[in-house]
């Protein structure tokens, strides 16, 4: 998984994760705090803004581009590119699961690099092409069919993240051995045990796509 | 009395799933992605404390926060939470960061109660309790095998002791009869075998979304895997008509034997929808999901076991306990042998059924307790399995099944007695199990099968699709007895208003639903037959279908659309109900492993296993396979990574999610060989689910292999490097290596 552009250059959104995330942490405490805590947080936000970075906080507009169409939609700055997908434009294909980053369900690709969606933050991926499965080929050329023809899903829960990171993954590498998928597709996981179906549809997939 | 064809064109071949593609290309819609025109979405409170008191709830700020609609309080003042997770309260609000900050600002006091969350903390002596009747509550010795009059004796023994002393007594009058055999015994081996709680980990978390669409009528998406279960409990619950309530589960994702009912989060979704008068999603967080939604329950075993020289067992002595129970001893034939079990309650959330309920468990510890017999005894493990196989019908099964596994792993050239496997720091070594499950289907269950003018065919019942492909089961029958191909099918379950189905446990949907299903296409056929019989001149037993045609005394007549068009208006519509000799019960199976251990890490890797299984007619060979596949990681992940590791002194699950609680991903996965045991007189069995079987021997086996590799055992599980190098450490204080 790439990680974002810590110093956000070049992207519309303009501020960082780190800066994000505080923004957010205050925006979260500003709906409980009162009195003394609120001229700390007045004090933060002034020097935050002093050095540069943009504060956000409340209810931000946002217009995010997904699957080649730009989708407004209203989110809070500690939104989750993932909720927002899910919650706010219905596009449910990546799949809430761990919600750390750590079994790629929610896999997603933003600006051609695959990412977990649920600890990307919605306002860094303005201006950003996100792509998430639902766009991919269902054809005999696409991953998805490879995955329903070799079996490589049972309940399917984690099938979307799968099927995602092999296709980020073949579009890097196209010609994968059997370790080199292993690897490109370790920071998932499947608890019905799909594995043997998931590698061998890589394989196909990657062979498939050439055909496309 | 009915039988499956005897030929077939599509039963027991490689068919891809009908919802795969929907799946595979994110446009399956699961309970947690369905959104009902102003829903709210949910989140739940859940007790921090293993074990407390609620002194007061004030729910007063949360209610005021932005966007929230409605509070549900479940646990009051004064209530008690039994361990971290226990459900508090649920709020709902207009957008899901809304509703996580309205829990977060529900202001509770808790009082904090003494807790125990190990089975070690929970037998101490002197530990607080927190269950009524103690914390570990034994239960009857069981003994088998003693003559009549030996009981006899024993009975007359004990009769006259106070009550109280009573099970204690006979417990040690069969302990002693089992050991006057085991006396007799060239080779005796006493060991002490352990497994942890584990969770399921459904990677869909437990829950629903609720929509009431009149103030008497329950629509519920949810994600489980007993669609009725879920419908009966809510229509109790909100005391409705059953009819009222309708339990939608098109996709669901994973269960593994915990999602069977609405349970409490269900029922405060439908409350919650009901206060705010609009649909409300909630499901667990990853950490609730861990912590309350479901386990396998932990066993440990005292074992003592004997056997003669040429290797036969003559009696075994168990004193075993965990969190839950499992059936020993296991499989294999024991002349004489007496167990007492002892149900050990802790500060955590409850045991539910997990693929094979009490198998693996069981399986694990009788499996290590023969292997260190057999290597007591100085003879090849598998052998000496071969000589204490039941003696019924899965004798000789076995016997066959060892066999393939054995060539396909290299054991009898690969293979080198325990301990003797070279001198560097990576030891290979090589085990096997034996497994048996029953699997056996209901015979209550309806399908109903409607042949449209427009030779469209449907299927309904209200079974739903757990992962293992009902869906496409049910389809692949009909196809077959109608000449058409799967995918011509609407197979049409997870609605809990059709036909009664099976709920998904137990390995026993499949059986369940096999037979009422081709009792409704045949029957469907036959009365499609009767009708356009005279439209095509012709009666209708000379009238037949294939490869989607109508065949008119063995003649394609018309295609298959055409021929339903001469019904006119009418559908037929047809259910079926279940039909002896179509379905079957009870099955073996047996597997291997090949693993490599690193001595000075104490890493296990898992480099091959074999997996040998039999269940009658094999309906779909590729989703078959799938689950056989599943089972095997399945058992990997419990015999290498995964434990619910509890923290003694806060009472909290220190491993709550996906990163420390871990998982095999594709990295772990080793070479898996799968092969179906299916000679004819299986396939004449008829149908037998597969789910559970193949995930019960994988831990065993590679428990197995470890102590074959490094020379000694390691008794608990899992094979983690803490728990290998515990066991060469206490070996080598020992002496023994």
């Amino acid at each position: 998984m790439t990680e974002h552009d810590p110093k956000g250059r070049g992207a519309p959104g303009g501020a960082s994760r780190r800066e994000f995330l505080r923004g957010s942490g205050v925006a979260a405490a500003t709906a409980v705090l009162t009195g003394q805590a609120t001229a700390i947080l007045d004090e933060a936000q002034a020097a935050a803004q002093d050095s540069g970075p943009k504060i956000l906080k409340g209810e931000v507009e946002l217009t995010l581009k997904v699957n080649g169409h730009d989708h407004a939609c209203t989110v809070e700055p500690r939104s989750t590119l993932l909720d927002t997908l899910r919650d706010r434009l219905d596009i449910t294909g990546p799949k809430r699961v761990c919600d750390r980053a750590s079994c790629g369900a929610c896999t997603a690709i933003v600006d051609g690099e695959p990412v977990y969606s649920c600890t990307t933050l919605a306002v860094s991926c303005q201006g950003k092409t996100i792509e998430t499965l639902e766009s991919f080929d269902t054809g005999e050329h696409g991953v998805p069919h490879a995955f329903c023809k070799d079996d490589g899903l049972m309940c399917g829960y984690c099938t979307p993240g799968f099927v995602t990171a092999c296709k980020a993954f073949l579009d890097k590498n196209p010609n994968p051995t059997l370790e080199e998928v292993r690897k490109g597709i370790d920071g998932n996981i499947c608890r019905c045990g799909t594995y043997v179906g998931v590698l061998q549809a890589a394989l196909d997939a990657a062979k498939a796509m050439k055909g496309a | 009395m009915a039988n499956w064809p005897e030929t077939t064109r599509l039963i027991g071949t490689r068919i891809p799933r009908l919802d795969g593609l929907a799946k595979a290309s994110g446009k399956a819609k699961y309970p947690s992605d369905v959104h009902p025109e102003k829903m709210l979405f949910g989140a739940i409170l859940y007790s921090p404390h293993a074990h407390a008191k609620i002194t007061s709830i004030d729910t007063t700020a949360a209610e005021k926060l932005p966007g929230v609609k409605a509070i549900h309080v479940v646990a009051k003042a004064g209530a008690t939470l039994r361990y971290q997770g226990d459900f508090i309260a649920a709020a709902a609000a207009t957008t899901e960061e809304q509703a996580r900050d309205a829990v977060r600002a529900i202001k509770v006091e808790y009082q904090i109660l003494p807790h125990v969350v190990t089975e070690e903390q929970a037998m101490a002596a002197g530990a607080p309790a927190i269950n009524r009747g103690g914390n570990v509550r034994a239960g009857r010795a069981s003994v088998h095998g003693l003559s009549d009059q030996v009981l006899a004796e024993i009975e007359k023994t004990v009769n006259d002791l106070p009550a109280a002393e009573k099970d204690k007594r006979r417990k040690e009058e069969y302990e002693k009869a089992v050991n006057d055999v085991l006396g007799k015994a060239d080779a005796v081996v006493e060991g002490t075998y352990s497994l942890p709680v584990i969770t399921h980990t459904c990677l869909e978390s437990h829950g629903l979304t609720a929509h009431w669409t009149a103030a008497d009528k329950l629509t519920v998406w949810a994600s489980t895997q007993g669609v009725q279960v879920v419908a009966n409990e809510l229509a109790g619950a909100f005391d409705l008509p059953a009819s009222n309530v309708t339990v939608l589960t098109d996709f669901m994702g994973g269960g593994f034997g915990s999602k069977f009912g609405a349970d409490i989060w269900g029922k405060t979704a439908a409350d919650l929808a009901k206060k705010t008068g609009m649909p409300v999603r909630l499901f667990l967080d990853r950490a609730q999901e861990h912590l309350a939604a479901g386990n396998r329950p932990s066993a440990a075993g005292k074992i003592k076991i004997g056997a003669t020289k040429d290797g036969k067992v003559t009696g075994l002595i168990a004193d075993t306990h965990g969190t839950g129970g499992f059936p020993f001893p296991y499989v294999y034939e024991i002349p004489v042998s007496t167990r007492v079990h002892s149900d050990v309650f802790v500060n955590a959330g409850g045991q539910r059924a997990f693929r094979a309920p009490g198998h693996p468990q069981a399986c694990a510890i009788m499996e290590a307790a023969m292997d260190d017999l057999a290597d007591k005894l100085g003879v090849d493990p598998l052998e000496f399995r071969i000589k204490n196989l039941p003696t019924d019908f899965h004798g000789p099964l076995y016997e066959a099944e060892i066999a393939m596994g054995a060539e396909l792993i290299g054991w009898r050239e690969k293979r080198k007695p325990r301990g003797q496997t070279g001198t560097g720091p990576i030891r290979h070594g090589m085990g096997m199990a034996l497994h048996q499950w029953g699997g056996g289907g209901a015979q209550d269950k309806k399908v109903s099968c409607t042949i449209h003018p427009d030779g469209s065919v449907e299927l309904k019942s209200a079974t739903q699709d757990i992962g293992t492909g009902a869906r496409t089961v049910l389809a692949i029958i009909a196809a077959e007895i109608l000449g058409l191909n799967p995918t011509d099918i609407i197979s049409n379950i997870g609605n809990s208003t059709f036909p009664p189905g099976q709920a998904s446990g137990g390995s026993t949907t499949t059986p369940s639903m096999s037979p009422p299903c081709y009792d409704a296409v045949t029957k469907a056929r036959d009365e499609l037959f009767k009708k356009i019989a005279a439209a095509v001149n012709a009666a209708p037993d000379q009238l037949a279908l294939k490869d989607g045609k109508l065949l008119v005394k063995g003649e394609p007549a018309m295609s298959w659309k055409d021929a339903c068009r001469k019904l006119g208006m009418a559908p037929v519509s047809e259910t079926g109900s279940f039909v002896p000799g179509l379905s079957s019960v009870g099955v073996g199976g047996c597997q291997f492993a090949l693993v490599a251990v690193d001595i000075e890490t104490g890493v296990v890797k898992v480099e091959k296993i074999v997996a040998i299984q039999d269940s009658g007619l094999i309906i779909d060979k590729l989703t078959w396979e799938s689950q056989v596949y599943g089972g095997v990681i399945g058992g990997l992940n419990y015999g290498l990574f995964e434990e619910r590791v509890m923290d003694p002194t806060t009472g909290v699950m220190l491993n709550a999610d996906m990163e420390m609680y871990r998982l095999a991903g594709a990295s772990d996965i080793p070479e898996i060989i799968v092969r179906a045991y299916e000679p004819h007189e299986q396939k004449a069995r008829g149908v037998i689910g597969v789910g559970e079987p193949p995930t019960i021997s994988t831990a065993a086996a590679i428990g197995n292999a470890v102590s074959n590799a490094i020379g000694v055992r390691v008794s608990q599980w899992p094979m983690s490097p803490r728990n290998v190098l515990d066991a060469l450490a206490l070996a080598s204080k020992e002496g023994k290596a």
